[in-house]
C-alpha cells in the first residue's frame, strides 16, 4: 500500500511518546498518540489506526488491559493488531493462550519493556507481516 | 550408722557383762557395758549403739522398764533381752516392750554371736530401708518441681507447643498453641489428635513427622494457611522426640504466628515493585533519547535532538530527587531516628522557605502572597522536616500553577493549632484524584501535567511528617481554579513566643 502505515501509540509516559513518535515518523510511519487508556477508543473512531501499541501498566483505575479487552470485544475493532507492552510480565500474570482465551489473537503480540525504538519497529513489523497471512 | 557396730551390754552380773564383751569385741564390734538399768539408760542418752543386750532381772530398774524408756529414746535400736526365765509371758512382755528377740541363759558365744548377728542384719536393713524411703521422698520432690518448672516454662513460651505420642495422642500442649489453631473443642492430653485437630495440613505434616525418613535431627518445617474466619499463616515445625534408649517416643510441633511476617513482606515487596517501576520509566526515557540520538533514528533535525536531550536531563534531575525523597520517605518510616523536637517558632522557617523557592516561579512569572506574622506561638517540632514539610507544598504550588498565577502562603493559631495555609491559582485536582493524593508515587495526570516531572513522594512525606507531629492536613480543591492545603500543628502548651 501506498498509504502510510498509521500506528497508535498509547502509553502514560510522555518521553515514551514523544519519543518513539519521532523515530516511527521518521521510519515511515504515522503516528496517533493517547496518554491513558480512557482516551484510547474515542482516538481509535477518529485515527481509524493500523495497529495499536498499548502500555499495560498504566493507571489504578485506568489499565491498558481493560482497554484491550473492549477492543477485542469490539466487533467493528476486534481486528486490529494489538502489541501490548509490559514492564513485567510475570508480575502482571498475563499468559496470553490461557486467560484470555478467545479474544486475543495471532495479529496481538506482546513485548516487555524497556525496548528501544528499533526493537518497537522490528515488533510492529513482525505484526504487520503476521497479520497480512494469519489469523 | 557408724562403721563400727557398737553394741550395750547390760547386765548386773559381771561374769555376764565380761563375757559378752569379750565375745562380742572378738568380732571386732565395738562394746561397752552398763551394770544396771539406771546406768544403761544414761549411756544410751549419750551414744547411739546398734544393738543393746539387756538382762531382765536386774535390781533397781528391770529390764523391762529399762528398755520401754529406751525406746522412747532410740526407737531404731535393736533390744535383745537375756533371761534366766524363759517363760512364754516374759519373753512376750519383752517383745511387747521392743525386744526383737531373747537369748535364753546359758548360753554359748556361738549362740551368741548367732542372735546378735541375727539383729544386726534386721539394723541394717530397716536402716537402709529409710535411707532408701528418704532418698525417695526426696527425688519425688525433685521431680515435682522439674516437672512444674517445665509446665510454667511451656506454658509461658510464645510458640505453640504439641507433644504427640506413637499412638498419635496428645501428650503435652500449651495455651499459646490454643490460641493459634483457635480451637473450639477442648485441647485434652490423651485423644487422639484427628479427633482434637481438624486442619488437614497440620495432621499432614505431623504424620509425616511419624515416617521413618525423618531421623531425629530433621526438621520438618511448613507455612499453613488457617483459613476465614481464623485468616492467620503458622508456620509449623515438626520433629521426632526420642526416649532415653533410643526409641521413638512420638513427635514435637512447634507453631508460630507469622501472619504480621507475611504482610509486612508483602508491603515491601509491593514497595520494591513500585520503586522499581519509577526507577525504569525515567532510565528508559534516557535511554532511549541517547540511543536515538546516536543511531540519529529521528531524523536530522538538530533541534529536535536538542529538545530530546533536554528532556534527558530533566528525566535524570528528577531520578536524583527520586533517590533524596526515598531516602527522606524511609527516614520517616523509622520513629525514633534523629527527630529533634524543640520549641520553634515556624514563621522564619515558612518565610525562608518560600525566598529560597521563589525563584523556580520566575518562568512562570508567579506573584508570591504572604500572610504570616513575625511572631507565632511555638510549636514543638523538628526545624529539618518542618523545612521539608513547607518546601514539598510550596513547590508543588509553583510547578501546577498557571502562566501568572499566584501562591498565597498564611499562617495563624486557632484554638490550640497552629494553621498554615498553602494555597495556588493551579491546575486543581480532580475529586476523582483526591482520595489518592497523599498515596506513594502517586501524581495526578493530566494534558496540564504531562511534562511536570516530579517523584510522586512529596505529598506522602508532607503527610508523615503531619502526623509525626500530632497534627492534621485538609485540601480544598477546584479543577482550574486552584488548590489550598492547609496543615494544622499542635501549639507548645503555656509557652508563648517573645
Amino acid at each position: 500500500m501506498a498509504k502510510k502505515p498509521k500506528i497508535l501509540l498509547v502509553d502514560n509516559d510522555v518521553d515514551f511518546i514523544d519519543l518513539n513518535k519521532a523515530v516511527l515518523e521518521n521510519g515511515g510511519f504515522e503516528v496517533a498518540v493517547a496518554y491513558a487508556g480512557r482516551e484510547v477508543m474515542d482516538k481509535v473512531k477518529f485515527e481509524q489506526p493500523d495497529l495499536i501499541v498499548l502500555d499495560l501498566m498504566m493507571e489504578k483505575h485506568d489499565t491498558g488491559f481493560g482497554v484491550a479487552k473492549a477492543l477485542k470485544a469490539d466487533p467493528v475493532y476486534r481486528n486490529i493488531p494489538i502489541l501490548m507492552l509490559t514492564a513485567v510480565l510475570g508480575e502482571t500474570g498475563m499468559d496470553f493462550n490461557q486467560e484470555l482465551d478467545g479474544y486475543w489473537m495471532k495479529t496481538d503480540s506482546y513485548a516487555n519493556k524497556p525496548l528501544t525504538p528499533e526493537e518497537l519497529i522490528n515488533k510492529i513489523n513482525e505484526l504487520f507481516a503476521r497479520s497480512k497471512t494469519g489469523e | 550408722m557408724d562403721d563400727k557396730v557398737t553394741i550395750l551390754v547390760v547386765d548386773d552380773e559381771k561374769g555376764i557383762r565380761e563375757g559378752c564383751r569379750r565375745i562380742l569385741t572378738g568380732e571386732g564390734f565395738a562394746v561397752d557395758v552398763a551394770a544396771n538399768g539406771k546406768e544403761g539408760l544414761e549411756m544410751v542418752k549419750a551414744k547411739i549403739y546398734d544393738l543393746m543386750l539387756v538382762d531382765l532381772m536386774m535390781p533397781g530398774m528391770g529390764g523391762l522398764d529399762m528398755m520401754e524408756q529406751v525406746s522412747q529414746i532410740d526407737s531404731e535400736i535393736i533390744m535383745i533381752v537375756i533371761t534366766g526365765f524363759a517363760t512364754i509371758e516374759t519373753a512376750v512382755d519383752a517383745m511387747k516392750r521392743g525386744a526383737y528377740d531373747y537369748i535364753p541363759k546359758p548360753f554359748t558365744p556361738d549362740q551368741l554371736l548367732a542372735f546378735v548377728n541375727r539383729g544386726l542384719e534386721k539394723r541394717r536393713l530397716s536402716m537402709q530401708a529409710k535411707r532408701l524411703m528418704e532418698e525417695r521422698d526426696q527425688k519425688l520432690l525433685e521431680v515435682a518441681n522439674e516437672r512444674s518448672k517445665i509446665h510454667t516454662i511451656v506454658n509461658s513460651i510464645a510458640d505453640g507447643i504439641l507433644v504427640i505420642n506413637r499412638e498419635k495422642q496428645l501428650v503435652l500442649f500449651n495455651p499459646a498453641a490454643i490460641k493459634m489453631l483457635a480451637l473450639s473443642r477442648k485441647l485434652e492430653t490423651g485423644k487422639d489428635i484427628n479427633d482434637l485437630i481438624l486442619n488437614e495440613d497440620l495432621i499432614h505434616i505431623i504424620e509425616e513427622g511419624f515416617s521413618s525418613e525423618s531421623s531425629q535431627y530433621t526438621i520438618l518445617s511448613e507455612e499453613i494457611e488457617l483459613p476465614s474466619p481464623i485468616n492467620k499463616t503458622l508456620m509449623v515445625n515438626v520433629s521426632k522426640v526420642r526416649d532415653e534408649t533410643g526409641q521413638d517416643f512420638g513427635i514435637v510441633s512447634t507453631l508460630r504466628d507469622i501472619t504480621s511476617l507475611k504482610e509486612i513482606n508483602q508491603i515491601k515487596s509491593q514497595f520494591v515493585a513500585m520503586v522499581t517501576h519509577e526507577l525504569r520509566a525515567p532510565l528508559s526515557a534516557i535511554e532511549g533519547y541517547l540511543s536515538a540520538y546516536l543511531t540519529q533514528a529521528a531524523g536530522n533535525d538538530p533541534q529536535m535532538y536538542s529538545q530530546m536531550m533536554e528532556r534527558a536531563k530533566q528525566r535524570a534531575h528528577s531520578l536524583l530527587e527520586l533517590v533524596n525523597d526515598l531516602l527522606q520517605y524511609s527516614r520517616l518510616e523509622v520513629k525514633s531516628v534523629a527527630r529533634k523536637k524543640e520549641p520553634l517558632n515556624i514563621s522564619e522557617i515558612i518565610l525562608s522557605t518560600v525566598e529560597l523557592l521563589k525563584v523556580q516561579g520566575t518562568a512562570k512569572d508567579l506573584k508570591f502572597e504572604m500572610d504570616v506574622p513575625e511572631h507565632l506561638p511555638l510549636i514543638e517540632a523538628d526545624r529539618t522536616e518542618m523545612e521539608q514539610l513547607f518546601t514539598n507544598l510550596v513547590s508543588n504550588a509553583i510547578k501546577y500553577n498557571v502562566k501568572k498565577g499566584k501562591v498565597m502562603v498564611k499562617a495563624r493559631p486557632d484554638c490550640n493549632f497552629l494553621h498554615i495555609t498553602v494555597a495556588d491559582t493551579g491546575i486543581g485536582i480532580d475529586d476523582e484524584s483526591l482520595p489518592c493524593i497523599f498515596d506513594e508515587f502517586y501524581r495526578v495526570c493530566g494534558p496540564e501535567t504531562r511534562y511536570v516531572t516530579g517523584t510522586g513522594l512529596g505529598l506522602s512525606i508532607v503527610k508523615k511528617i503531619v502526623e509525626s507531629h500530632f497534627g492534621h492536613i485538609k485540601i480544598d480543591s477546584k479543577v482550574g481554579k486552584g488548590t489550598a492545603f492547609t496543615v494544622m500543628l499542635p501549639i507548645q502548651q503555656g509557652k508563648e513566643s517573645k
